[in-house]
């Protein structure tokens, strides 16, 4: 029975390589043959103009949509004033100070916090959360903000950190409840967030900019979008992990609806929620780099303008700026959430908050002794330190020595595996592309997934994206195989050695925190403008979830079955290979999707080093300001994504039932 | 018996699957045969039970019985499938949300396998959690707290977090929360199964001196037929959702109604259930070497009854309604009756 | 004290004028290049000089036009003509957006080598030294053909068209952005390994690296449009690229709301040596764009003061 099972499976997907290997190798001479020219290209006649709808509507939207008293776009730049002004609070306090009347009139009130009242507060904090050694660990990250003379830039982004992220986790988490409560909303809300997680930031930064005005509050809304998903996610999943007994014990004490939410609910999930905490702070960050190209200024501008003048120090500073900054913020958070509950402390105030005292101190004093020691207010220039020309050295000393080297590792892989793979993707018919992915879907995942895929995969050829997509998935697909083939094996490694361990968590951490853009530039340098240094970045970037499942897997496998195991006289070889790897596949799957959304998520960027994929689609758009043409390709890489995503799911369900647990 | 009813339940049914709504229209007795032909669980099915008050009625069963569906049936945090609940002679499945809230807050209280302890609040304001959500100001309800808090031994740890507790400790924080509101009912669902041996039996102890202060109408759920006639008053012995039989533990063991019970009691240790009014024989001479109690479990007597070659004269309300040998405790204690 | 008499004698001085204008701050818009930021601070410290608010904003080259449209951006200082007619265009023909005239700077694009590719290729810079040398610029990827690295698709130029016109073996590869652009060029440099590229002035590249412009027929708009023009009959764009000025673009309501700067935008003229050096301080010497903005003011006094003078 599993044999013939086996059988008709390899059946069914060699006969399926087969047919789609001949069609993409004889497509052309079956053109021409029955000349047919639909066959290798998508007729223009065939194409629906979304694109112009769809700019038609947003023009629509902008210029003439209405409600009885106000238009729509009034009400979005009512939100935008909203969030203007905490936002420009919270920059006279850390940047620009607080200031009476206008222009020359101006007259300073108060200067911004001092950079020194600025650590002892991070610090204050951090051993409020924590202990010693946190407030320790992230008074070192901005005391090197202060140092690499960044800390103008970094409280720039601090300050729109600091609206985003609170405005991401309260958004999540109110839409999370609603569709914790509501079931329809819930089912309609799951694929919007799997758009707003996989249609590129580019695509829809034009709307944005024209419905929220010019400046650093499109770049928050632009960021909460982009950030907020997952916490909605975690909301749900938090909130229906609450054990049913703590339900009905909060019923059985008579709770009102809204009591059973915030007096039960969300405060037996706050672990959970946590995490989606931790996502959002990460996924802001992330987003430094392009809210600063709209206006958000702050480290991601300084990375941006240091790499345009080729300052790769400069750069590498600046995105490490924006690595500690996410590391601080990152074991802050995770430091509440553990203490989301200890004894409060005795005595008088003073003594149960000796750190509000403490931090108070310190802003009055720095306060009065900053107007006579200017460096108590601002961190002196002469003491800051740069390591620019380090940078510069050590990319000049490699590019001169190993260039040949790396030209023909290049060369090699571009000829063996880069090369034929983009030639199988792009002679792929577009129609029976669209049939075998629609098949591939459904013998993984069942009818509803293969009709999924089929209508998603025609919209794509439908917008005239087909050639641009194969590219797409050619690229993505390529830079995961070897991502995972990197990724695994150091999970791997990591899980088995814990010292190993920490070191390479800790440079997959700095890997997805710096912006990718930091490493593009020498990536350039390297292997010049092309497919592979696109490559090299996807998988630099992708690589992180491709380790961190891997590892996470292994150390998740019951030890009662390692023992058994051991008992039965394994090897440590065998001990890996039949029993810890086959438990952990379905994190591996889960790892391999993770390393997809990235690498999907990627391309975007890779378009800066000039792709001809969809990301490239998507910059153009967003440089030619065409908002239509932007949202059909970012829509065609989120498809792309969800249907890899539908059947990696399935394959993974699947395995899991195998393995029974 | 004279003592009011104070939860009566009727005919009550609960069926899960997908026509369980509709599908007691159609048959309002199916068999077991039947629901599983409508690819429907019968969780409870044609329950009778009249709740007294003051009495502990322990409902018993082996595991997915519906035992828990039962219970929850009775506090309305399951909805019945058809049936009548009164609760104090009302009509409890009509009452509305806000009449609910009212009894719960009020009335009932409960107390779960798994603690259901609050993560985020210490044992004081888990305590004093019931209150808080009827609004009691603070000093109030957390005076009551300690109350509950010493009541059930767990003074000096009012500023401990759940975590910090041992098991035995938890499910007392969760006890003294269930008492908190003063309820009239007192549901436990499995209160000490998730605990070890030892510990669940200090446990029990400890529930009885409670429910020796407090005299509350409890409802209580086990899986373990010791616990049981340790505890009840009476018991439901529940099996794929019927109840097969109500009655003292002694009845039970003494005549069963069914051949489950049967089987159920077959390895119960008798001389806990049996009690002297049972095995005394009338009166048949006038020295005794003792009197005991004619509620006396056998196990209790046994040591001074064996020692002795006379027999002890059984007294109901101080006067002898028979006499208890030697022989007849040892006939209980090998099983020969 | 005096100086607080004198600052209180400069705003009367200035105050009258101003009295129909709005205090509102005007907003110029910065982009990601140093140039850029020079201008657009150089204006901005100008019309700060004058009395005005001002208020820097970030904003994408072309998705500002938006922007400048609905007046939620008022002024930007550098609209190439080489990358931004289209944009203007667009903008111009909806009536929201004015032209304020040129910067006085000349921009260049072209090709571009650096010198020691003069000796493998030695009769450059004439275009018609390609025919023959384009070997001495192939990759492996591209061999035989020669590599040319274009700019960005966005910025278009027509060099693929320019190639085939020209009948050179180049094959052309695009950069994503300009930062990737002058990456290659920095390492290709640093090897002094072969390299041909698209470059354009100003800007500091061509200040740091010494080389030079490929010399190409020089441009005509019918050179273009027309095949027969040129020197090959049959295609058109057989001609090297267009040079033209920057311009300063802003929203159509700065002159109603503010007249005076208006006209003191209109009359900012810098020449491209004067740019150049500043790009050059700011590229290549480290210094930071306020400090070069406040040096020039400091040399240049008379030249600004005329240009917001009633
Ligand atoms: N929400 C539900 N949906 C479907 N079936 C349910 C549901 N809740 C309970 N059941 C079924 O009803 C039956 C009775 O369950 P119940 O939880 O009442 O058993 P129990 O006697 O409390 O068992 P245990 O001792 O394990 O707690 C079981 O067969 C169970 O599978
Ligand atoms: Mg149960």
């Amino acid at each position: 029975m599993i044999a013939r099972a086996a059988k008709s499976g390899w059946l069914f997907w060699g006969a399926l390589f087969a047919a789609t290997w001949l069609l993409s190798t004889y497509s052309f001479q079956l053109y021409k043959a029955l000349d047919a020219r639909w066959i290798v290209r998508y007729p223009k006649g065939w194409e629906f103009p979304l694109e112009d709808h769809i700019s038609a509507f947003l023009d629509w939207l902008v210029e003439s949509a209405g409600f009885y008293f106000f238009s729509f776009r009034d009400l979005t730049r009512a939100i935008s004033a909203l969030i203007e002004a905490p936002y420009q609070i919270l920059r006279n306090l850390l940047v620009e100070g607080f200031t009476s009347g206008v222009g020359d009139a101006a007259v300073q009130v108060a200067p911004a916090l001092s950079w020194i009242a600025v650590i002892v507060t991070i610090m204050a904090i951090g051993h409020y959360a924590r202990d010693w050694f946190l407030s320790v660990l992230v008074g070192a990250c901005f005391l090197y903000l202060a140092v690499f003379g960044q800390w103008e830039s970094a409280m720039v982004t601090l300050a729109s950190v600091l609206i985003s992220v609170p405005i991401g986790v309260v958004g999540g988490l109110f839409l999370g409840i609603l569709a914790y409560r509501v079931s329809w909303f819930e089912r309609m809300l799951r694929p919007v967030l799997d758009l707003m997680q996989t249609v590129p930031v580019f695509a829809y930064l034009v709307p944005i900019l024209i419905l929220f005005g010019f400046g650093p509050v499109a770049a928050l809304v632009a960021t909460v979008i982009y950030a907020m998903p997952p916490m909605v996610r975690v909301t749900i999943i938090a909130l229906n992990s609450v054990p049913t007994e703590v339900i009905e014990a909060g019923r059985m004490a008579g709770c009102r609806n809204r009591q059973m939410m915030w007096k039960v609910l969300v405060p037996s999930a706050v672990p959970t929620l946590m995490v989606g905490v931790n996502q959002v702070i990460m996924l802001t960050l992330n987003m430094v780099i392009i809210a600063s190209m709209i206006g958000a200024g702050g480290l991601g501008f300084d990375v941006l303008s240091s790499l345009r003048r080729l300052d790769i120090g400069g750069g590498i500073e600046a995105g490490l700026g924006i690595v500690v900054m996410a590391i601080a913020l990152d074991r802050a958070s995770q430091a509440f959430s553990e203490r989301s509950a200890r004894h409060p402390l005795e005595g008088n105030i003073l003594q149960r908050h000796p750190w509000t005292g403490t931090v108070f101190l310190v802003i009055a004093s720095t306060l009065v002794l900053g107007r006579f020691v200017p460096a108590v207010q601002t961190y002196p220039d002469a003491l800051t330190i740069t390591t620019g020309p380090f940078w510069s050295n050590t990319m000049e000393w490699i590019n001169v020595n190993f260039f040949d080297t790396f030209e023909a590792i290049k060369t090699v892989i571009l000829q063996w595996l880069l090369l034929p793979v983009k030639k199988f993707f792009a002679g792929i018919p577009w129609a029976w592309g669209i049939i075998a992915t629609a098949l591939i879907a459904w013998r993984v995942g069942g009818w509803q997934i293969g009709v999924l895929a089929a209508l998603l995969m025609t919209f794509i050829a439908a917008s005239g994206l087909w050639p641009k997509a194969m590219v797409t998935i050619y690229l993505c697909g390529v830079s995961v195989l070897i991502a995972t083939l990197i990724g695994i094996p150091l999970g791997i490694w990591a899980a088995e050695s814990p010292r190993a361990g920490r070191i390479i968590l800790g440079v997959m951490d700095t890997l997805q925190t710096l912006p990718s853009f930091v490493y593009l530039i020498p990536v350039v340098m390297l292997f010049r403008v092309g497919d592979f240094s696109a490559m090299i970045a996807v998988i630099l970037y992708a690589l992180a979830p491709a380790v961190r499942y891997a590892a996470h897997g292994l150390k998740e496998v019951p030890p009662p079955l390692i023992e058994a195991g051991l008992m039965s006289g394994c090897t440590k070889r065998q001990l890996l290979w039949r029993i810890k790897l086959p438990l952990a596949t379905p994190h591996l799957f889960l790892g391999l999707n993770q390393t997809i959304m990235l690498a999907l998520s990627m391309l975007v960027i890779t378009a800066l080093v000039g792709t001809r994929d969809l990301g490239q689609e998507v910059y153009i758009a967003l440089t030619k300001a065409n908002a239509g043409q932007g949202i059909v390709a970012g829509l065609s890489v989120a498809f792309i994504a969800i249907i890899t995503d539908r059947i990696i799911n399935a394959l993974a369900a699947g395995q899991r039932e195998r393995l029974g647990v | 018996m004279t003592t009011p009813v104070i939860l009566d339940c009727r005919n009550v049914w609960k069926l899960y699957g997908a026509q369980a709504d509709t599908f007691l229209n159609t048959n309002s007795s199916p068999s077991s045969a039947d629901l599983e032909a409508a690819n429907l669980i019968g969780a409870v099915r044609a329950v009778n039970v009249q709740i007294r008050k003051g009495e502990i009625f322990v409902i018993m069963g082996l595991s997915g019985s519906g035992k828990s569906t039962l219970v929850r049936c009775m506090s309305r945090l399951v909805e019945s499938t058809a049936g009548e609940i009164r609760f104090e002679g009302k009509d409890l499945l009509s009452a509305s949300e806000e009449e609910l809230i009212q009894i719960r807050r009020k009335k009932m209280g409960m107390v779960f396998q798994q603690f259901a302890l609050l993560p985020h609040l210490t044992v004081l304001e888990n305590a004093a959690f019931p209150l808080d959500i009827q609004g009691v100001d603070k000093k109030t309800r957390e005076a009551r707290a300690q109350e509950v808090v010493e009541l059930v031994g767990l003074k000096g740890r009012e500023g401990y977090f759940p975590r910090e507790l041992s098991g035995g400790q938890q499910q007392r924080v969760g006890i003294a929360r269930s008492l908190a509101a003063e309820p009239d009912i007192w549901f436990l669902d499995e209160p000490f199964s998730a605990l070890d041996p030892l510990i669940r039996r200090e446990m029990q102890d400890e529930f009885l001196r409670l429910q020796n202060i407090l005299h509350k109408t409890i409802v209580f759920i086990t899986h373990d037929f010791d616990e049981a006639i340790r505890l009840a008053d009476r018991i439901a012995v529940m099996k794929d959702g019927i109840i097969e039989q109500v009655a003292t533990p002694e009845d039970l063991v003494l005549q069963p109604a069914t051949d489950y019970v049967a089987e159920f009691t077959r390895h119960v240790s008798r001389a806990k259930v049996i009690r002297a009014a049972s095995v005394m024989e009338p009166i048949d001479g006038d020295s005794f070497a003792g009197d005991v109690s004619h509620d006396a479990v056998i196990e209790a007597i046994a040591d001074p009854v064996e020692a002795s070659d006379l027999p002890h004269k059984v007294l109901e309300d101080g006067k002898p309604v028979g006499q208890i040998s030697r022989k007849a405790v040892i006939d209980v204690l090998v099983g020969r009756r | 004290m005096k100086r607080v008499s004198l600052a209180l004698s400069a705003m009367l001085a200035v105050a009258p004028a101003l009295a129909a204008e709005s205090s509102d701050p005007i907003k110029l818009t910065l982009h990601d290049w140093s140039g850029q930021l020079i201008t657009t601070k150089l204006m901005g410290e100008i019309l700060k000089e004058a009395g005005y608010n001002v208020e820097y904003v970030q904003a994408d080259y072309i998705a500002q036009f938006a922007g400048l449209k609905t007046g939620d951006l008022h002024v930007a200082m550098e609209i190439w003509e080489t990358t931004g007619r289209e944009a203007m265009d667009e903008a111009f023909a909806t009536g929201d957006v004015v032209n304020l005239g040129e910067t006085g700077l000349q921009a260049i694009e072209e090709w571009w080598y650096p010198a020691y590719m003069k000796e493998r290729c030695p009769g450059l810079p004439n275009w018609e030294a390609l025919k023959d040398c384009a070997e001495e610029f192939a990759t492996p990827e591209t061999a035989p053909f020669g590599r040319y690295l274009g700019g960005p698709v966005t910025w278009g130029g027509f060099d693929e068209e320019r190639v085939e016109a020209l009948g050179l073996d180049f094959e052309v590869v695009h950069a994503g952005t300009d930062a990737a652009l002058f990456a290659e060029l920095e390492a290709a440099y640093q090897r002094q390994d072969p390299i041909m590229l698209w470059v354009y002035a100003p800007h500091w590249a061509p200040a740091k690296y010494d080389g030079e412009f490929v010399e190409f027929p020089p441009f005509s708009p019918e050179c273009y449009a027309d095949p027969s023009v040129g020197v090959n009959p049959d295609a058109a764009y057989d001609c090297g690229k267009p040079r033209g000025p920057i311009w300063k673009v802003s929203w159509a309501g700065v002159g109603d709301k503010w007249p005076g700067a208006k006209k003191a935008i209109e009359n900012f003229n810098l020449s491209n040596a004067d740019y150049g050096a500043m790009v050059t301080e700011v590229d290549l010497n480290g210094k930071s764009v306020e400090d070069t903005v406040a040096a020039w003011m400091a040399d240049n006094k008379d030249t600004w003061s005329g240009w917001i003078a009633k």
